[in-house]
């Protein structure tokens, strides 16, 4: 059974058709990377199933769950509060920028959603965050204040605060594109650790290797469109349309 | 001239029980008013923010002075006396509404310079607006605010010397008298000393206050 499904999505900011016609359709513990050229709309596509942008047109569900849905006279209808925040908590977000809390140490950054959002005690939030920052390398970094690390600890304090929710899909937006190089690797790293456990992934990304790497499905974006998806090795040896083929060429 | 001052500085110090009333109350009220004020000129509604952009404009646009006078003497009149208020209540409502004015521009800015991705953040973690307000943006806008926000502390500390229009007793009002009484202008300098004094503490809280927030960086 489809446990996500995005179904022609559309979506412009004024005049600016950003997403013409785009749809996904996942099953549970399938890792998906969507990769194009800035502004191809991937992001946004992203960010459209995270809550962070309203959809103009198409419809979302997940697990069966509808968020949104588009009546034929093209009405957008999105589900009730309690339903979007239900399907929000089921969904971790990673990105680009960090948005890790500069106000609160490592530790308080991982345990304040649960606390606030879940009502959870701190003393069953321990032992996850404990585990967690262990996952990532970061345990003896908790006391520390996010602006003390290096990005590539940052990101990953940052994944393991959207994995302290406990989330059945987690949604990676550029994990890595603000990073030096040489911290692009750590992250990566982490970020491979969850696809073993075989958690629902999508990534979008500028990681080549990786995206071929870790994926079971590549999606290739361009113009607002899925222009070319595919089995990793397939689109990246064999791309079918030219402008994969040529984006490609360009980043290889 | 050791034994008058000994002789006016009780008296002098009277007056500053009731500087620090107002002060305090004031400035306990008007700082909530003004988060108030800003998060309802930062609503989705249009309307609300003409509404509180208005009284802005009114409370930044006229005199303190004048604000106090229109308080305690035009109010009853115009309300038929529906609406009066004893001299300490008319100043206490006066500085509110005027300092939570000045605050709400000054927190409005503060929350504005947060950036969008801590919003997405918590939005994303699943908290919502009275959380992320909370816990996120309204913590790190203090950090940010805190020079200005001394500033206007310091003001309002001045400012309520003027309440001596409305004949309440505070520093001024009786450093005033003392000097028409003796004619002796040494009790204007007792009363700066105590001004100065005044705002030697809360330059130091402030000063405490950024060290602390100063443990972590943005």
């Amino acid at each position: 059974m489809t446990f996500v499904n995005m179904e022609r999505i559309e979506k412009h900011f004024n005049n600016n058709v950003v997403l013409k016609d785009v749809s996904l359709q996942m099953n549970r513990g399938e890792i998906v990377s969507i990769i194009g050229p800035s502004g191809s709309g991937k992001s946004t596509f992203l960010r459209c199933l995270g809550q962070l942008e309203t959809i103009d047109g198409g419809a979302i569900t997940v697990d069966g769950v509808e968020l949104v849905s588009t009546d034929t006279n093209g009405v957008v209808k999105y589900a009730d509060k309690q339903t979007m925040h239900d399907l929000l908590l089921r969904m971790g977000m990673v990105f680009q920028s960090f948005n890790l809390f500069p106000h609160m140490t490592v530790l308080e950054n991982i345990m304040v959603a649960p606390r606030m959002v879940k009502g959870m005690k701190d003393t069953d939030i321990m032992p996850i965050a404990e585990r967690l920052l262990n996952k990532v390398g970061l345990w003896e970094k908790r006391d520390m204040y996010p602006s003390r690390l290096s990005g590539g600890q940052q990101q990953r304090v940052a994944i393991a605060r959207a994995l302290a929710m406990n989330p059945e899909i987690m949604l990676f937006d550029e994990p890595t594109s603000a990073l030096d190089p040489e911290l692009t690797g750590e992250v990566l790293k982490t970020i491979k650790q969850l696809t073993d456990d075989r958690m629902t992934m999508i990534i979008v990304t500028h990681e080549m290797n990786f995206a071929r790497e870790v994926s079971d499905r590549v999606i290739f974006m361009a113009d607002g469109i899925i222009q070319e998806e595919g089995a990793p090795e397939q689109l990246f040896t064999n791309p079918q349309s030219p402008r994969t083929k040529a984006f490609l060429d360009n980043m290889l | 001239m050791l034994d008058y001052l000994l002789q006016i500085i009780p008296t002098i110090a009277d007056g500053l029980k009731v500087t620090i009333a107002l002060f305090c109350v004031v400035w306990v009220l008007s700082i909530p008013g003004g988060i108030i004020l800003a998060l309802l000129r930062l609503s989705k509604l249009p309307v609300v923010d003409k509404i509180v952009e208005a009284f802005v404009y009114l409370m930044r646009g006229t005199p303190l002075m004048l604000q106090i006078l229109f308080m305690y003497f035009a109010l009853p009149i115009m309300t038929d006396g529906a609406i009066q208020m004893d001299d300490s209540t008319a100043a206490v409502v006066t500085f509110v509404l005027n300092y939570a004015a000045y605050l709400c521009e000054i927190f409005r800015g503060g929350i504005q310079s947060i950036p969008r991705g801590q919003y997405e953040g918590a939005k994303v973690l699943g908290f919502t607006y009275g959380q992320t307000m909370r816990t996120i943006i309204l913590p790190q806008m203090f950090k940010r605010v805190l020079p200005p926000l001394a500033n206007e502390t310091i003001n309002l500390l001045k400012d309520t010397s003027l309440v001596y229009v409305l004949a309440m007793n505070d520093i001024l009002r009786i450093t005033k008298s003392i000097v028409q009484r003796d004619f002796d202008i040494s009790a204007f300098l007792v009363a700066a000393i105590f001004y100065l004094i005044f705002t030697f503490i809360l330059t130091n809280i402030f000063n405490y206050l950024e060290k602390r927030f100063s443990v972590y960086d943005e």
